[in-house]
């Protein structure tokens, strides 16, 4: 049983390790290619002049991490000063287990400890501890801007959670179970879930949520606040600090990989019938689309301000999201009926609800701010 | 109907042309890699210029644009550089350099008597700002601007002092390196020359038709 | 600074609650604050409730250096004054210099005269509205594509006058030397190519939602502040005047060219005001330059001034419509080579004086943004 779990488990947890670097590096590419200049490019085979693209930098800006000194501010608290990190890393490495990836070296016996019943519940109920490590790391700082950066980053993360579980909710809805996998073979032959409008509002708004939970840009007000607190991580250096670093990265490996699995249709794509484990590939294929995108997300945008911030999660998404619940719920009824020109009538109705709900929401959050014109003088 | 969030995906739109442009046009688009105005095809062109190799620095020819500027030097009309010097020692670009970077000492014969050349001209570069003002105010044409940059040195305590003879540089290394500059001083220099020249004729011509009159005169008084 | 009292209270009573007001210094090293600048700020959670700014970290005694120095000699000092419109500080001091000797300027070196200033103009306002994005939080993209036309100007500085910032380049009577060969053509093509970039800029920023709704509304400046404090510049124009030295002055040959000045239309401005406002002056910038480049005559350049530089006993003013408001200098000459007083009027600290009515009663992170607003440079502020 123990065999059979390591198997299981260790390559899974190198992959997205080698993943993780391999992301690092890709975001600073892609960046920098946004902006007009090459990105790292010299780091490549060690001791030669060699530089394959810059692909050593994860493993340069990694040794750099380890061998930095281990700074804890005096009087802080060092239990939690070493336990915020890992408790940052814990969760987010323990949710990819239940990712419905068909490796082929797994048969059904082992794969079936991971197919849990609950797995979605269980996704969510794990994630939040992410918000207790960020609140830790902040308190054991001992620093009262690092506090209030940790506050801060909870309201947001706590703020975000409502609507990301309100629009998976739809999806457990229309299928009828919690389980990852059912739900990702529920949308075989093409049949995904981002293709009906209050799937892909669902799915607008998981998204959006899912930038705020993991603290990406344009909500990376915890981490990259250039005003006057610098983040609850101001006070962490070296192997600690990449640990938060690599947290970050694996939490948004496994939200984009829920995102997939809700959504996009999990491991769904053109050729399984002839090899079956193309399913990984094109699983992993969709998690890097999504990540291309957050990645193109943080080139373009700025931040937002924390009031707005609140504002939109509570007054916009958090409406939109529940009238979505209403509409879908209606949608499944309709579909029941099995007639076609009911199930035309009721796209058209739930895509005119929805769009008028999010204009209109929009309009009173927002109504005053639009683009001006100027008078000139000769 | 206005799409919600569309000022987003505009702005979107342009930094996916910026990326797809990073490769395709790169003229446009990555001007960073542009080193075509380096004019030594010796030197390393592409990227991964620095850190340079042993022996690589100091290259003396690197100029940029036809007017550009580094720091000064001393110019002498060839052969021994002490013998052909043109600087003669008058203080003025000491007096009016702005943040008061060269140390001019003048230069004595055994017998105390000052001979027209610098016994010590020393110029700071860490100093220096490279504004051209001792160029402009030079009576004689004896500074002008060099555009070697790459002086940096590991010697913290008199390395970035520049001595008189390091600073001392031939006309034709100005030719060089500033071409159309230097020919016009050069021209300048000539109608200078030539107009001082006429200038001493004319007055030898006066001085002597004036000792002429007055022999003339004395022979008419004698005579008298 | 301005006269309007603080709420002066140290304990807030709320509901029984009594919470004390936090100080903080957004201290010199910042990477926010545009230079050494530093602010004191008392808040009360979020919102501002008092502003203090403290500056004169870079103060390098500028007025005093050049009460010893030649006139010509303080010529460099003065690109150092703002480091981003080297050619602008130069051309306000060699005003107020040349009004105190009677020379005059032939046409060509007026003509480069203008087209150097109209450079100057779109260097320091795409630099500005690059900065502005980037304390917004956009991690430095607007400000790349900015710095890259801002380099292409930058080279045509470097092949005008031989350095790329500090161009030392105007004289009293003139310019130093005429541009090379091929220059004008060059000058044309990057001002040719500057409307599709404008465009460009402007469609990445303009209608996007996070910017509109962080800086509408914030650091409202009405009208009859401004003129009382003596702003001058984008800052007063986007508060709903239309003054503008160019067409209030003439100085140089501004009377020759068409253009027109934005100004808002209303009594206050806000920063998205400020900052749509130095857009479309970049503008009108370009329109300038076109007609500057078209009718440029050949010539001189530069006019019979004195050998060395004795002026009489007198004063004179000069004042251009620098990049940022109004910069002056004003000379007190003594009939040595020395001047007796000489006197920056900086746009930069003028326009400083306004910072905290502005900040008040706003959230400390629009305090930010209203600083990158102003547009300041600390070395004109502190000089």
């Amino acid at each position: 049983m123990s065999l059979e779990l390591l198997i299981a488990t260790v390559p899974l947890m190198l992959i997205f390790a080698t993943l993780f670097a391999f992301t690092t590096w890709l975001e600073r590419k892609a960046l920098a290619r946004i902006q007009n200049r090459i990105g790292p490019n010299k780091v490549g085979i060690p001791c030669t002049r060699i530089g394959l693209f810059g692909l050593g930098q994860p493993a340069a800006d990694g040794i750099k991490m380890i061998f930095k000194e281990n700074i804890v501010p005096r009087g802080a608290d060092r239990l939690f000063h070493l336990l915020a990190p890992i408790l940052a890393l814990i969760p987010s490495m323990l949710v990819l287990c239940f990712l419905p990836l068909d490796f082929p070296w797994l048969n059904e016996n082992s794969v079936k400890a991971f197919l849990l019943d609950g797995a979605v519940i269980f996704f969510f109920a794990i994630t939040g501890l992410n918000t207790l490590a960020v609140f830790m790391a902040g308190w054991a700082s001992r620093n009262k801007y690092s506090l209030l950066g940790g506050m801060r980053a909870v309201a947001q993360m706590v703020s975000y959670e409502i609507p990301l579980v309100l629009s998976a909710v739809i999806v457990v809805m229309m299928v009828g179970s919690l389980n990852a996998a059912e739900i990702a073979k529920a949308q075989t032959g093409g049949d995904w879930f981002v293709f009906s409008p209050w799937g892909f509002a669902a799915f607008v708004i998981f998204f959006i949520a899912a930038l705020a939970e993991t603290n990406r840009s344009p909500f990376d007000l915890p981490e990259a606040e250039s005003e006057i607190i610098a983040g609850y991580f101001t006070e962490y250096s070296g192997f600690k600090f990449a640990l938060f670093f690599l947290a970050e990265y694996i939490a948004m490996f496994a939200i984009s990989g829920l995102a997939v699995t809700l959504f996009l249709g999990g491991g769904d794509g053109p050729g399984l019938a002839v090899l079956p484990w193309l399913s990984v590939i094109w699983f992993l294929a969709k998690i890097f689309a999504l990540i291309a995108v957050m990645i193109w997300l943080r080139g373009t945008l700025p931040r937002l301000r924390v009031d707005q911030l609140m504002g939109f999660a509570w007054k916009f998404m958090l409406p939109l999201s529940i009238l979505n619940i209403f509409v879908a719920g209606f949608a499944w009824h309709a579909e029941q009926l099995d007639n076609t020109f009911i199930t035309v009538i009721t796209w058209v109705i739930s895509l005119a609800i929805l769009y008028s709900a999010a204009s209109g929401l929009n309009q009173l959050n927002r109504g005053k701010v639009r683009p001006r014109e100027y008078k000139y003088a000769e | 109907m206005t799409i919600l969030g569309g000022g987003i995906f505009k702005g979107m739109a342009v930094t996916l042309r910026n990326f797809v442009g990073s490769y395709i046009n790169k003229k446009e688009r990555l001007p960073t890699n542009d080193y075509s105005w380096r004019p030594d095809g010796d030197l390393p062109q592409g990227i991964g210029d620095y850190p340079k190799e042993e022996g690589e620095q100091l290259s003396d020819t690197t100029t940029v644009t036809e007017y550009s500027r580094n720091f000064p030097m001393l110019l002498h009309d060839g052969g021994e550089p002490m013998d052909t010097v043109r600087c003669v020692a008058c203080q003025i670009c000491e007096r009016e350099c702005p943040p008061q970077c060269i140390y001019i000492e003048k230069d004595y014969d055994e017998n105390g008597k000052y001979i027209k050349r610098p016994a010590v001209f020393d110029i700071d570069v860490s100093v220096c700002m490279s504004c051209q003002i001792c160029v402009e105010v030079c009576p004689f044409d004896a500074i002008v601007m060099n555009s070697q940059f790459e002086l940096s040195t590991p010697d913290r305590f008199g390395g970035l002092l520049v001595r008189r003879d390091d600073l001392l540089k031939s006309n034709d290394y100005y030719h060089q390196i500033h071409p159309e500059e230097a020919a016009a001083r050069d021209q300048k220099m000539a109608v200078e020359k030539a107009a001082k020249e006429a200038k001493k004729k004319a007055a030898a011509e006066k001085a002597r038709a004036a000792a002429e009159k007055k022999a003339v005169e004395a022979a008419k008084e004698e005579a008298k | 600074m301005s006269t309007a009292a603080a709420p002066n209270y140290e304990l807030i009573q709320q509901d029984g609650l009594e919470t004390n007001l936090l100080e903080v210094s957004m201290g010199p090293h910042h990477p926010s604050t545009h230079g050494v600048f530093r602010m004191d700020v008392k808040l009360d959670g979020e919102t501002v409730v008092d502003l203090r700014p403290v500056f004169g970290y870079l103060h390098r005694n500028h007025e005093k250096l050049a009460e010893n120095m030649s006139y010509l000699s303080s010529m460099p000092f003065t690109d150092r004054l703002d480091y981003f419109n080297s050619m602008a500080n130069n051309w306000a001091y060699a005003l107020a210099a040349e009004k105190l000797i009677d020379v005059e300027v032939p046409e060509r070196a007026e003509y480069l005269r203008v087209i150097m200033a109209e450079l100057t103009r779109l260097v320091n306002h795409i630099s500005l509205v690059g900065f502005f994005i980037n304390d917004l939080g956009a991690l430095g993209t607007p400000l790349l594509y900015a710095f890259r036309e801002r380099e292409k100007i930058l080279d045509l500085f470097e092949q005008a006058s031989g350095a790329r910032m500090m161009c030392n380049y105007f004289r009293f009577g003139g310019l130093r030397n005429d541009v090379p060969e091929g220059w004008l053509d060059r000058a044309g093509e990057v001002v040719d190519r500057f409307p599709a970039f404008l465009d460009e800029y402007e469609q990445l920023l303009c209608e996007n939602e996070i910017i509109l709704s962080r800086t509408q509304g914030v650091g409202n400046l009405p009208r009859e502040l401004a003129i009382s404090a003596g702003v001058t510049g984008p800052m007063l124009r986007a508060s709903g005047m239309a003054y503008d030295l160019r067409k209030v002055d003439q100085y140089g040959i501004y009377d020759r060219f068409k253009f027109r000045v934005p100004y808002t239309d209303g009594d206050t401005g806000d920063c998205y005001d400020r900052f749509m406002i130095r857009m479309l002056e970049m503008r009108e910038s370009i329109e300038i330059l076109k007609q500057a480049l078209a009718g440029i005559p050949e010539g001189e350049i530069m006019g019979n001034a004195p050998r060395v530089f004795k002026p009489k006993p007198a004063e004179s003013y000069g004042r251009i419509e620098g990049p940022k408001g109004e910069l002056g200098f004003y000379l007190i000459a003594d009939g040595s080579p020395k001047p007796y007083r000489y006197r920056v009027r900086p746009p930069s600290l003028i326009n400083l004086t306004v910072l905290r009515d502005m900040c008040l009663g706003g959230k400390i992170a629009d305090a930010v943004i209203i600083l990158g607003s102003i547009d300041i440079v600390l070395g004109e502020v502190d000089r």
